[in-house]
């Protein structure tokens, strides 16, 4: 079984820290406090405690609304290059940038990226903006996925309405041939991804969530209450992904705790990696 | 005469004893004091320091009597999101083993080398591992 964390910041990887500026401003805009740099050996230690074989690296182009990137897509493909075989890189780009439909294109080919990560509450737009729809055109034809930040943020300046799960059925529905992830389950609207996930299945969903209690208490509750215990691997067993948010939690420890819930083997497998595979186009070339 | 230095180490596994008793008597050696004490400190709040027999069934039953005393699955109130962080805490059970382990030891030095009794043994207990963590080590005297 492949195990891929589809849902990582690396905000604090130490190939990007040399400069501190940066790294504050980093640090400042994602909200995440009290961590230093660790080097790419910490990482893979982690990763090993957790048995995780890949994981997709996000960045975020926040240019217009604060002057920089949390990450850019070069740092991306640097951190990628550190290993290659174990993290898989994706692009952004901020679409109020009039060069955004460029910026799209050279993460897609010069930088090698596996798909795009968005973020409407932070990065100022609505997903059903027609200006969007250019960066949506140049996704399907470069087969690319995105991500899109979807419900709750802990991020300052980064309102919940414009990651509302309905603030992307016309994405949904205008392009099935498009991925798309609404991350986080769209917590708190549990209910409401899962409407879009049954609707559309180009719809997935990741489980880079832990914004109450415990691991195991908030996985069981969104799994077992806020769902049907069954409702997962009877609707959409191919549609959700592992992902953990890191750094805002650790990976082994929700991975743990999905671990506990009760789905059969086959299921797991899909939640762990497999579903990820599918979404980034795999069974082709990751990077 | 007061002289410091910070060990660094890494853990690889969430719980784990790593063992400091070579670095520190290398740094007493060197540091110039000859009759006085060092003192052993953890920088953390889940980890602790602690001083026993090197040997590995031992390591396995102070893990074990640990996780018999502090289990991984009882409802922390420590289990909720900390604005201050931006993260999620989910480590109580490495904050209680570190309040009953402590946080540091202290041991003599004499004729310029640290002075410890044939078993001891001096280790880095890990309680929310893997993480680089660090260690103060402190010598005074003379």
């Amino acid at each position: 079984m492949i195990v891929i964390d589809s849902h990582v910041h690396p905000i604090y990887f130490e190939a990007i820290c040399a400069d501190e500026a940066a790294l504050r401003f980093r640090t400042q805009q994602f909200g995440v406090y009290k961590q230093s740099p660790y080097a790419l050996e910490e990482t893979l230690t982690e990763m090993a405690v957790g048995r995780i074989d890949k994981t997709i690296l996000l960045p975020l182009d926040i240019s217009t609304r604060f002057g920089g990137h949390i990450v850019s897509n070069h740092e991306i493909r640097r951190i990628v290059d550190t290993a290659p075989e174990r993290f898989i890189g994706f692009g952004s780009v901020d679409p109020n940038r009039s060069d955004a439909a460029e910026i799209v294109e050279q993460a897609f080919t010069e930088l090698g990226l596996s798909g795009l990560k968005l973020n409407p509450a932070k990065q100022g737009f609505r997903a059903g903006d027609p200006k969007v729809r250019p960066i949506y055109d140049l996704c399907v034809k470069f087969n690319k996925p995105i991500i899109f930040h979807s419900g709750m943020s802990w991020e300052p300046d980064a309102p919940a309405a414009p990651g509302h799960p309905l603030e992307f059925e016309d994405v949904a529905a205008g392009y099935p041939n498009l991925r798309i992830c609404l991350a986080h389950f769209g917590w708190p609207w549990v209910r409401e991804t899962v409407m879009l996930m049954i609707k559309y299945p180009n719809v997935y969903t990741d489980t880079a969530m832990l914004y109450l209690d415990s691991p195991v208490d908030f996985m069981e509750q969104v799994f077992t209450r806020d769902m049907g215990k069954l409702t997962f691997e009877r609707n959409f067993p191919n549609q959700v992904m592992f992902g953990s948010n890191a750094p805002r939690f650790r990976a082994f420890k929700l991975k743990a705790a999905l671990e506990k819930l009760d789905m059969k083997e086959s299921t797991r497998e899909k939640l762990f990696g497999g579903n990820a595979l599918t979404f980034l186009g795999e069974k082709g070339t990751i990077c | 005469m007061l002289k410091r230095t910070t060990l660094t180490v890494t853990s690889a596994f969430p719980t784990q004893m790593l063992r400091l008793t070579e670095d520190i008597s290398s740094f007493v050696s060197t540091c110039g004091i000859s009759e006085g004490v060092v003192f052993v400190i953890s920088a953390h709040t889940t980890t602790g320091i602690i001083v026993n027999e090197g040997l590995s069934c031992v390591e396995t039953d102070i893990q074990d009597l640990l996780t018999r005393l502090v289990p991984g699955d009882l409802p922390y109130t420590h289990a909720h999101f900390l604005p201050s962080y931006g993260a999620t805490s989910n480590n109580s059970p490495g904050h209680l083993k570190s309040t009953l382990v402590g946080n540091h030891c202290v041991f003599p030095i004499a004729g310029g080398e640290m002075v410890r009794g044939s078993a001891q043994e001096i280790y880095l207990a890990e309680f929310d591992g893997p993480q680089r963590r660090q260690i103060f080590i402190t010598a005074m005297g003379e």
